[in-house]
């Protein structure tokens, strides 16, 4: 269950970034999740309500979508598509891949309401 | 309004991790984060391990969700040790890293074992701040763990099949383990071990001396 930590650093990121934008409410965000961070959708959702509860944004809607695994070759330095299961090069077959996507989780976008509570 | 962001989400967790490394390769201190299952022979490996290195002093840094009993195993052998109680956390954090080593003294020390919550998931690709990453695998595992849980293999350093004496007691192919390194990570170097019985020791030892070589 490691989207609990996930979930808990992305309700700081959201609280500073409303400071910084004097946001009053966060009401969306959209969070990119590299393949290899095994995140849950379902799983993240339900701790960010939880992890939100009483902050700037309760009740923000969160969507997910996956970004795949790409890496580079340390043998060859081809760039290639890999698998979760799979690192190996398409070129020389050897599987030492400096990991060049796939592995941070990358908060988006949000949606907010800004502090005279007019939605913009 | 819609706020254009694109910011990782693990920053401030990076961030700490690299003051962590930052300040063990000031003290010139190995860090190695071992990774595993539980009940995989962490903690029987350090205490096999650490007395082998002496007179290099070791210090430990040891994570679980409860109890105190693997640091009072380590305090036995280790020049210091601190139990991280993560309570419902899945894997060790760079932040509670951070804390442990306010309490620890590095001064003389030379290597640092970081002993993570015993997972195949949760802790693959958190960066603590560590040099090198070590996976463990026992044999009473299965055969098919590598391919099961890949993240926790690809960014290894080197992979301990551990618990390598009972072989002659499981239905285990030791070649699956192989073959499926083969398509996830060949950098690795793959030790066969048994901490109680003494196979491969003397090879993981000369590894981690290797590594204290280079990269500090």
């Amino acid at each position: 269950m490691h989207e609990m930590g996930i979930a808990s650093a992305l309700v700081e990121q959201l609280a500073a970034l409303a400071r910084q934008h004097c946001a009053a409410r966060i009401t969306a965000l959209h969070v990119v999740c590299g393949a290899m961070r095994q995140v849950v959708p379902e799983a993240l959702q339900w701790a960010f309500a939880a992890a939100s509860a009483g902050t700037v944004a309760d009740g923000a809607t969160l969507t997910v979508s996956e970004q795949g695994v790409t890496g580079r070759c340390r043998h060859c330095g081809q760039q290639f598509a890999a698998q979760i299961d799979d690192y190996r090069c398409p070129q020389c077959s050897v599987a030492d891949v400096e990991v060049l996507t796939g592995q941070d989780i990358v908060l988006e976008s949000v949606m907010c309401e800004m502090q005279d509570e007019t939605a913009v | 309004m819609k706020i254009k962001v694109v910011e990782s989400v693990l920053k401030a967790n990076d961030a700490v991790a690299s003051e962590n490394r930052r300040r063990l390769d000031a003290a010139g201190v190995l860090a190695i984060n071992l990774m595993s299952a539980p009940g995989s022979g962490k903690t029987t490996l350090l205490e096999k391990t650490i007395p082998a290195l002496a007179p290099v002093r070791c210090a430990v840094l040891v994570g679980d969700l409860q109890t105190t009993r693997d640091a009072e195993r380590l305090g036995k052998c280790a020049a210091d040790v601190v139990q991280i109680n993560t309570g419902r956390g899945c894997h060790l954090t760079a932040t509670q890293v951070a804390e442990g080593l306010a309490s620890l003294d590095l001064n003389g020390i030379s290597f640092l074992f970081i002993e993570n919550v015993g997972n195949m998931v949760c802790p693959a690709g958190v960066d603590l701040g560590e040099h090198v990453r070590v996976a463990l695998l026992s044999t009473p595992e299965g055969d098919d763990k590598v391919a099961k849980y890949p993240t926790l293999f690809q960014p290894a350093d080197a992979v301990l099949l551990t618990k390598i004496d009972l072989l002659g007691a499981l239905d285990y192919d030791k070649r699956k383990v192989y073959e499926d390194l083969s398509r996830i990570n060949t950098r690795a170097v793959l030790i066969e071990l048994s901490p109680k019985a003494g196979a491969g020791m003397e090879r993981w030892l000369a590894w981690l001396r290797q590594q204290r070589g280079e990269r500090t």
